[in-house]
């Protein structure tokens, strides 16, 4: 593991930096709410001060603490946003993968994607929040429907090209079964690939449950979500920047991080990427003289 | 070139069709009843069952899709529960906002873009490199709300440069719609600009790298020439679908700042109809603005027909 590590560090230092950065967002919304003042508790005498030793980054409108509650908010986003990438990669997973490898019989469902594709994200959530109502349950199924399309693209194209490849020939001729190809061949060398959309639907789906919650179809407040917060805090703009600031930079980081781990993947499990970056010392190369 | 165009075309069709399904079954299927909405919580059990009579809803589930289908291809929207007229008007009257912004940030963000991407992608590793790759990084990230949040309490409360919130049409009164356009759009572009940027870049450097750039140093041309004419017009050829495939967010952008700016635009009609439960609406304009992301993604595949050779003959 450490040898591992090590040698990760030494090929991309970055990639490293952001696992860590991850690692400890989960570790402070893990642990964060039971070391911070309740992310509940109303203390009306104390509205919408400014950051202070007691509270670092000052209190909301209730009075109530704004660092534990955007702890306690993350939480609740990331959970959200985890469980609904998870739908959607498996979901979108199978279909993509079956709809590749049986390419004919199994269009039609790719059909139904692109009609599902057809709507912008935030536009098909709301309709669908609108029709199932809101609540943290029908945010997850919504956001779900919306991005399972985007993973079943991906893993379909990536299961049409492997399906051409030699050995799956080879399994056939054999005479292995069709679903078995799948499990054996297709689905391990599809993996990489889907391990890298997820993060990036990931990413998104923090972006959506902020837009959903910041109108007020998410999770309903008190529960604090980053959306909901800054919803709550646009009243008090100016008063209290930190209550509006704060929030909205947490989901920066932790979109922002999601991203950087996805591209930092993608350049270990895709060669081409890896020329991209490689590019670049190849022209500095170039320019300067040769040596022997 | 032609059969191609037809094939387009069915695809679009059959895509439409599909959206529309998608939109009855939504909002019909799912649990929570229509009529009971409409009626409120005052009605008597015999008002809610006239008003279900009203909305065709005694009827079996296909009768109702084959009816509302047949509407919905003479442009009948249904009518609208809570402004009690037509939608397809209503829906009209919100069009023009929410074109305008999104044509305005995606010209306005493409004009940014290219150049800047050239200047990166020529000179890698220099301050520009850096700064535009940190600005891409976050720029991806940022929620579009917050930002506008943010800027409005710069731009628009502390300082006073521009309004805080509203619209002017700004093709009747120049002077008076712009300022209001500014904020939105800068908003939007900040997105736009993130993705295209990140995919152009990416697009120019694996383009650098393919030998037929080689054969073009071998047979004498300038760097520049290689460049600006071999490397650039390839590189520039999948970031038309980019902008295609952009649409989505764009379109799903505007309807979220609408809300936020007060733009009586697609986005705000639909955030209010969900606020009245107003389900043609809903319908309507859900539908309408797939429609706009559907037709402009077929337009930009036209595009992308006329100016790659290769697409044509494949």
């Amino acid at each position: 593991m450490l040898a591992w590590l090590r040698r990760l560090w030494r090929r991309d230092r970055e990639f490293v930096v952001w696992l860590a950065v991850l690692l400890l967002l989960l570790l402070v919304v893990v642990i964060g709410p039971s070391l911070l003042p309740s992310a509940y508790v109303q203390s009306p005498g104390e509205r919408l001060q400014g950051p202070s030793g007691t509270h670092l980054l000052g209190t909301d409108g209730y009075g109530r603490d704004v660092l534990a509650r955007v702890v306690e908010a993350g939480r609740t986003s990331l959970l959200i946003a985890l469980v609904i990438a998870a739908l959607a990669t498996v979901l979108g997973s199978v279909i993509g993968l079956v709809s590749g490898f049986y390419a004919k019989s199994a269009s039609v469902l790719m059909r139904a994607m692109d009609a599902l594709m057809a709507f912008p994200g935030i536009v098909l959530s709301i309709a669908l929040v609108a029709a199932i109502g809101t609540g943290a349950l029908s945010e997850i199924v919504a956001l779900s429907v919306v991005f399972t399309p985007y993973m079943a693209r991906i893993s379909r194209s990536r299961a049409l090209h492997l399906a051409g490849r030699g050995y799956v020939l080879a399994a056939r001729s054999a005479g292995v079964s069709g679903p078995r190809i799948l499990l054996t061949h297709i689905l391990p060398n599809a993996l990489p690939t889907i391990l890298v959309q997820s993060l990036l639907i990931f990413a998104a789906a923090l972006l959506l449950d902020g837009t959903l919650s910041f109108l007020g179809m998410g999770v309903q407040p008190p529960t604090p979500t980053w959306g909901n917060m800054i919803a709550e805090a646009r009243p008090y703009l100016s008063i209290a920047p930190t209550f509006v600031v704060a929030p909205g930079l947490a989901i920066v980081l932790a979109v922002v991080t999601l991203n950087a781990i996805s591209a930092g993947l993608r350049s270990i499990v895709d060669p081409r990427a890896r020329a991209l970056a490689s590019m670049f010392v190849m022209r500095r190369e170039r320019r300067a003289p040769r040596r022997a | 070139m032609l059969g191609l165009i037809l094939r387009r075309l069915r695809d679009l069709a059959i895509v439409l069709v599909l959206v529309g399904t998608a939109i009855f079954f939504i909002v019909r299927v799912i649990p929570g009843d229509a009529a009971l909405a409409v009626a409120g919580d005052q009605a008597t059990p015999e008002q809610v069952e006239a008003i279900r009579e009203a909305m065709g809803l005694n009827v079996p589930l296909w009768q109702q899709y084959v009816t509302w289908f047949g509407q919905l291809l003479v442009g009948d929207f249904g009518t609208s529960t809570s402004f009690h007229t037509p939608v397809a008007p209503i829906i009209l009257s919100h069009l023009l906002p929410t074109v305008t912004l999104a044509l305005a940030a995606t010209v306005l963000s493409i004009a940014i873009t290219v150049p800047l991407s050239i200047g990166v992608a020529l000179y890698p590793r220099n301050w520009l490199w850096r700064t535009v790759n940190r600005f891409t990084a976050v720029g991806i990230a940022v929620p579009e709300f917050w930002l506008a949040l943010l800027l409005v309490t710069v731009f628009a409360v502390t300082f006073g440069a521009v309004p805080v919130s509203g619209w002017v049409n700004p093709f009747v009164d120049p002077a008076a719609g712009i300022p209001h356009l500014i904020l939105p759009i800068v908003v939007l572009m900040v997105g736009q600009i993130s993705t295209f940027a990140l995919m152009l870049r990416d697009n120019l450097i694996g383009e650098m790298l393919q030998p037929y750039l080689r054969t073009a140093r071998a047979k004498g041309a300038r760097e520049r020439r290689v460049f600006y004419r071999h490397a650039l017009p390839n590189a520039l050829l999948p970031a038309v679908t980019v902008v295609g495939n952009n649409l989505g967010t764009l379109l799903g952008g505007i309807v979220v700042l609408e809300t936020i700016f007060v733009i009586p635009g697609l986005g705000s009609l639909l955030f209010q109809a969900v606020s009245t439960r107003d389900y043609a609406i809903i319908q309507g304009a859900t539908i309408v603005i797939a429609i706009i992301f559907v037709v402009l993604n077929f337009i930009v595949d036209l595009i992308y027909l006329l100016l790659d050779p290769r697409v044509r003959v494949s």
